[in-house]
């Protein structure tokens, strides 16, 4: 049974609402961390966590949610990307039913640094996303002796090393949502369709109409 | 056309939210879990502990349920998708089957459709580039050929079915069916 909110065996009409909230809400956060927030600040924590758990729930709507969503739609696999890549270039790329391979891929890749972004950020301000907020207020009521250390949950020399690997793969992150954004140009271009328009909003097309 | 659109539309506000309930619900998972992971680290397990325990269980299958809960709407509403199209098909084929057992011209089926789509005989004329004097004639055929009083009652043959028995099934068996008896 096909979807209706396929269309003519591309890509969805309209994303899921769980696929369209987690997609702009982690870009929400990757901009805020990237550009507002101050680094290592209360807010960078808070904003942080909230990036955890729009992870978490796209990861288990991977598992649970409709097919078109679901990880076994678009199976990592870095030859079809490749091969995507050069239809691409040929200028004639096929349509796929859900992310295309080299979409795959990179999804996958924001993904990864991302966790791992999310990992080390969580690791040097401890557990728990009250810890820094704690930490600022005790400094707040005048217990100076907080300021010992500059990363109080971890040893220095550990902090450190997660402080390059935080620094480097939220880097990374924002490399990759560069690229992702050029793609999605060139693949609306390339196949001739708004391929942003699924992931805002908009209505679903009528089912049964081509 | 438009206001068929628009439960489509309305539908589409529920799941979102749905949604919008399921990430909050992970976010007071993910939060309520880091803090009393939190509590763990520095002070090891108690009673208190305990309780927070079984409230984050609670808060995390809360987001799983919600998830498979959203699945199953998103799964309903294209299941209805479906079968109204279908259904709207299926008309279409009944009615082009009984036009065919009446032995309508191409012409009087062309006018007869447009009649049950709602339109008078002066923009039927329009439609059809044909003078309105002409409609009439060939609506009065199509009346005549299916043993109707008019144009009530040739929408009601085709209302009549929707209501009684549901639909019936598409293909050569609607061709079949029983001209008006009455």
């Amino acid at each position: 049974m096909t979807a209706p909110a396929e269309t003519g065996g591309g890509p969805p009409a309209l994303w899921d609402p769980i696929v369209r909230l987690t997609h702009w809400g982690l870009a929400l956060v990757v901009l805020l961390n990237a550009a507002v927030t101050g680094e290592g600040d209360t807010a960078h924590v808070w904003v942080g966590y909230v990036g955890l758990a729009l992870m978490a729930v796209r990861l288990v709507w991977g598992i649970v949610g409709p097919a078109e969503a679901r990880f076994s739609a678009f199976p990592p696999s870095p030859r079809a990307a490749l091969a995507h890549l050069a239809d691409l270039a040929w200028g004639r790329p096929r349509a796929y039913p859900s992310h295309n391979p080299a979409g795959a891929m990179m999804a996958y890749a924001l993904w990864a640094a991302l966790a791992v972004t999310i990992g080390t950020g969580i690791a040097i301000t401890g557990t728990g996303p009250g810890a820094r907020a704690d930490h600022d207020a005790a400094f707040a009521r005048g217990d100076w002796s907080v300021l010992a250390h500059e990363r109080p949950f971890v040893d220095d020399e550990t902090g450190e090393l997660l402080e390059d690997v935080h620094e480097m793969a939220a880097n990374l992150v924002l490399v990759l949502v560069l690229i992702h954004v050029a793609g999605v140009a060139l693949e609306s271009r390339a196949l001739g369709r708004n391929l942003l328009r699924p992931m805002l909003a908009g209505r679903r097309t009528p089912a049964g109409k081509p | 056309m438009s206001p068929r659109a628009r439960p489509n539309h309305a539908g589409g506000r529920r799941p979102l939210a749905l949604a919008g309930f399921v990430l909050l619900q992970a976010l007071a998972a993910v939060f309520f879990l880091g803090d009393a992971a939190a509590d763990v680290m520095a002070a090891g397990l108690s009673a208190h502990l305990m309780v927070e325990g079984v409230v984050a269980l609670a808060l995390v299958l809360g987001v799983v349920f919600g998830a498979l809960e959203l699945r199953q709407t998103l799964e309903r509403m294209r299941e209805q998708d479906i079968a109204l199209a279908s259904a709207r098909g299926a008309l279409g084929e009944v009615i082009a089957a009984q036009f065919a057992a009446w032995h309508l011209t191409p012409a009087e089926a062309d006018v007869g459709l447009l009649a049950l789509k709602g339109l008078d005989v002066a923009e039927i004329a329009a439609a059809r580039n044909a003078a309105a004097g002409t409609v009439r004639a060939q609506l009065a055929r199509i009346y005549a050929k299916a043993g109707v009083s008019g144009r009530a009652q040739f929408a009601a043959f085709f209302v009549e079915d929707l209501m009684g028995e549901g639909l019936p099934e598409p293909g050569p068996k609607a061709a079949t069916a029983a001209p008006p008896g009455r």
